[in-house]
């Protein structure tokens, strides 16, 4: 379980968190969605510890950050580093031995080649593999489904119901709604810093007509496609 | 085209306030550095002139990569890219030239004019995409990737120090020695990405001897085998060699402190001003690396709990 207390974070005078009080269950799967500048990384990255705050986050496992697979929306690799060796260096990180990496190679990447030279979904693939192999207990799994072929998108929506299985929690945030209504038991809503809404299972699809009439209104119609 | 050098000006005078240094002093230090540079090849080896234009040359190659050129390209069209580099390379040897002029190597000093020149008209890969072998897999990812980028560099030390006891030169041979360590100092200039610091599942004390351990092991993989031959063929000269050793290894130390003590900026000129400070007196380490340790340690703190 981690429990977010009294979170607010401030960039100068911009205040991008807002007060947030929440707890993220052992065994859950939650969403978070929101707009482009909503709070969603600035969050995860308090949560992991990346940013300073105001406030208090515990976990029950600690260090959080210890036991947390952070996957960033874009993540950075090294030149001159292969996947299996960018493996490595996250498993080293954590202490994890891994003996065979390439018989846990889940999305079949070529890991003996350059990460740097990978494409976008492959280079998220190979991320998330990395992330899971640490053995985490908590996973933020920012944007995963972004650049990602059909197929990887299949395997990882049932990493995440495996993840669940297995007591972690996870937290994801997405643009795709069906990704999150597929994976998820809440969806929360994150807007202007705050928290406006928590979705449980049963009315994704509500939120989902009620997100497309604010978001569409009649801006299609204003817009005057011919 | 005028826009275009106005510019590489300007981001050249940026970096260096971005380190902390008047572009006029960084220009200052820089010309210091390379004149001392060049001055302590030419001392040191009568090979001089060839390595230098060999150094030189590859500067210059870097200005070839495809992609940048392919930008530059459909910047400026086909004429104006070509003057662009050929007066890009011609800065770019100047300096070499100069100072080959300077030792009176005159045919290496026109030939180095003439071959930039030519490559100018060239563009190649500078980097290899095909996977190169390291024996550093295991603790990614300094020296994985450090080898990777340097693989020639280690390769022309040891051709260096076969030299050495080709020629009977001790000298050269422990100048092979501290170039594969100033080679592997190359590996910690650069911060990594806050991400790669903040994975480790160590608080910062532990995470900064874990980084010195596997320095200090892999840089021995690398430098041992040319102490053990220049010990065999010099078993006089031990104790010179110990002392070399053990100072590369300090230095060594003392780059990773630097880098860690000024995180996640970059290396800047204060650390300079240190290292230049320890390479004159390097007894100053023995001050300078508690130091530095501490520093390093309270600047990983918020990453590292």
């Amino acid at each position: 379980m981690i429990n977010v207390c009294n979170l607010s974070k401030h960039y100068g005078t911009n205040e991008v968190l807002k007060n947030i009080n929440l707890s993220f269950e052992t065994g859950k799967v939650y969403g978070i969605v929101g707009e482009n500048g909503a709070g969603k990384t600035t969050l995860f990255r308090c949560i992991a510890g990346l940013e300073a705050y105001k406030g208090s986050i515990n976990a029950d496992h600690t260090p959080l950050k210890n036991h947390l697979g952070l996957l960033l929306t874009e993540p950075y690799f090294f030149s001159k580093i292969t996947g299996a060796e960018y493996i490595r260096l996250l498993c080293n990180a954590r202490n994890t031995t891994i003996t065979d990496i390439s018989s846990r190679n889940i999305f079949d990447l070529p890991l003996q080649q350059y990460a740097s030279v990978y494409s976008t979904g492959m280079k998220k693939k190979l991320a998330i593999t990395a992330l899971l192999l640490q053995g985490n207990r908590y996973f933020i799994l920012d944007e995963p489904f972004n650049g990602v072929d059909i197929q990887s998108n299949i395997i990882l929506t049932e990493i995440i119901h495996q993840l669940k299985a297995l007591h972690k929690t996870v937290i994801i945030s997405s643009h795709i709604f069906s990704t999150l209504s597929d994976t998820c038991d809440e969806i929360l809503l994150l807007s202007n810093g705050e928290f406006t809404d928590v979705v449980k299972k049963e009315n994704f699809s509500v939120l989902e007509s009620k997100m497309k009439a604010v978001t569409i209104g009649n801006k299609i119609e204003k817009f005057g496609l011919q | 085209m005028k826009e275009y050098f106005q510019l590489q000006y300007k981001i050249t005078t940026r970096k260096c306030i971005d380190a902390g240094v008047q572009p006029l002093l960084a220009c200052l230090l820089a010309t210091i550095a390379f004149v001392g540079f060049s001055q302590y090849l030419f001392s040191k080896t009568t090979f001089a002139a060839p390595v230098y234009l060999l150094l030189a040359l590859a500067v210059t190659g870097k200005f070839s990569d495809i992609k940048r050129n392919d930008f530059l390209r459909l910047c400026f069209g086909g004429s104006k890219h070509k003057k662009i580099r050929v007066i890009e390379n011609f800065l770019i040897a100047t300096p070499f030239v100069i100072f080959l002029a300077f030792k009176q190597q005159y045919i290496p000093s026109l030939l180095l004019l003439l071959l930039t020149s030519l490559l100018a008209l060239f563009n190649f890969r500078t980097t290899l995409s095909i996977t190169i072998p390291t024996p550093f897999y295991k603790k990614p990812f300094e020296f994985t990737a450090g080898f990777r980028n340097t693989f020639c560099l280690v390769a022309a030390a040891y051709i260096l120090t076969g030299i050495a006891l080709a020629v009977a030169n001790f000298n050269l041979g422990i100048f092979s020695l501290l170039l594969i360590f100033a080679i592997t100092l190359g590996y910690y200039t650069q911060p990594e990405n806050e991400y790669y610091v903040w994975t480790y599942a160590l608080n910062a004390r532990r995470f900064l001897f874990a980084k010195i351990k596997t320095a200090l092991w892999y840089s021995t993989c690398m430098a041992f085998p040319v102490a053990l031959v220049l010990g065999i063929f010099y078993p006089q000269q031990i104790i010179t060699l110990v002392f070399f050793f053990l100072a590369g290894w300090a230095f060594l130390i003392f780059i990773i402190l630097s880098k860690y003590a000024a995180y996640p900026d970059e290396f800047n000129i204060t650390q300079a001003i240190l290292l230049c400070c320890c390479i004159s007196f390097p007894p100053l380490l023995l001050v300078l690396i508690p130091y530095l340790f501490y520093k390093s340690q309270n600047q990983l703190h918020s990453l590292l709990k």
